[in-house]
């Protein structure tokens, strides 16, 4: 698999009543200005940069539209520190991978972002758990 | 023989109600140490050591309705303190004066001190979900917080702030009172979102923040209370609550990260020009 070749871009409109039901409430900062959860949007490429950091992580793939222009999706994650916690690991996105992600897009025209992502391998394997900008949460469970 | 002297000095002295009184007028005119409380009763003072998970494993997320909810908002919803929202829940969203109404509707989300790794402030950093660590000394008391990396010092031995002492965490003192130890913190300096970055609420040199803080078996739990005559009504407050961290839990450095920190700004459909 050549690194940045593009096996399907779809940034499509959708009411994606559904995805936006799946985003867990988890964050400081909310990302309802900056992401639509009414649309969905699913990129494949080559991982070409990961950050993880704190507040928030982002993980870079590289790939190419119908006219061959290189596009560059930067894929918002929740911070790394609560990444840590989720069961993520450093090895588990590394640059050179092919992955798919599906998610939200961002807002502003032109831009490139998704989060409340879902990575996964060409053979559709998960990678790591469902996340995002607004990370992974859940209703307190108690003591 | 000088010590005979002293001793027979200090019997006539306190021997006589003239020296009582005089006594009794210098402790009445001693300066008052408001907050200064050198030996609380052990039994008035609560354990609160420890590192405590405010994740959502505690509590709901902060949200544009956590903490801070308008009436029915949270029915049938967990609460900050744990419980379920129901119909006799009371709503905790704060009123606000025209002045805060007017910096709401003109706000900027690319203006959040956030995107540029701005600490988080009282009220919020108590409800970030992220673990907070408390140290309990006798002249102070310590927080330490995940998010952000932040230490705030709570003093307990009567030292009082100065013209030096403006800060964005503010300057706090404490007191223990009743099983429960007692913050307020002025000195705060203006914060576009100081009060609450989700509802776009700026809080200002006024605000006073008020926190109690004690156990309830092996919960943490505390009232936060603000006031804000700049921009606020009245008060406004929240009870929340922390459980205790997994064992051998330890802090983890935060270390924000300017840019991915503001990266995501881009996403922002531009509101001004």
């Amino acid at each position: 698999m050549n690194v940045g070749r593009w096996i399907s871009v779809a940034a499509s409109v959708m009411a994606a009543g559904l995805l936006a039901r799946a985003v867990p409430v988890v964050a400081h900062h909310s990302s309802a200005e900056a992401y639509d959860a009414r649309k969905k949007a699913e990129a494949q490429g080559t991982v070409t940069k990961v950050l993880l950091r704190n507040p928030h992580s982002f993980v870079f793939i590289e790939t190419t539209d119908e006219k061959g222009q290189k596009i560059e999706w930067q894929v918002e994650l929740v911070a790394w520190s609560q990444m840590f916690i989720q069961g993520w690991t450093k090895d588990m996105l590394t640059p050179g991978m092919v992955v798919k992600v599906v998610g939200i897009p961002s807002r502003a025209p032109g831009s490139h972002g998704i989060t409340n992502a879902q990575f996964t391998r060409p053979d559709g394997s998960r990678i790591g758990p469902q996340g995002g900008r607004e990370g992974r949460g859940g209703e307190p469970t108690g003591p | 023989m000088r010590g005979t002297i002293s001793r027979a000095s200090l019997a006539r002295c306190f021997g006589g109600a003239a020296c009582a009184a005089l006594l009794t007028v210098m402790i009445g005119h001693a300066p008052p140490k408001l907050n200064a409380q050198s030996n609380p009763a052990p039994s008035t003072i609560p354990d609160l050591a420890g590192i405590w998970d405010g994740t959502p494993r505690a509590r709901p997320a902060n949200n544009p309705d956590v903490p801070w909810a308008k009436a029915g908002q949270r029915l049938g919803k967990p609460l900050p303190d744990g419980t379920i929202g129901n119909e006799n829940t009371p709503p905790t969203f704060p009123e606000l004066n025209e002045r805060a109404l007017a910096y709401v509707k003109v706000f900027d989300e690319a203006l959040s001190p956030k995107y540029d790794c701005q600490p988080a402030t009282p009220p919020a950093i108590e409800y970030d979900p992220y673990n907070t660590e408390i140290v309990q000394w006798p002249d102070r008391v310590l927080f330490r917080y995940e998010k952000d990396d932040q230490l705030r010092t709570v003093w307990m031995n009567g030292r009082q702030p100065t013209v030096h002492d403006w800060g964005i965490q503010g300057f706090s003192v404490g007191r223990y009172e009743g099983n429960a130890l007692l913050v307020e913190t002025t000195h705060f300096l203006f914060d576009i979102t100081g009060f609450d970055d989700y509802n776009y609420i700026p809080s200002s040199q006024e605000k006073k923040v008020n926190e109690r803080y004690w156990r309830e078996g092996n919960e943490l739990k505390a009232t936060i209370t603000v006031e804000d005559p700049l921009f606020l009504k009245k008060p406004a407050s929240f009870t929340t609550r922390w459980l205790p961290a997994p064992k051998g839990y330890k802090l983890q450095s935060f270390e924000c990260d300017p840019e991915t920190a503001r990266l995501s700004v881009q996403y922002l459909p531009k509101r001004y020009k």
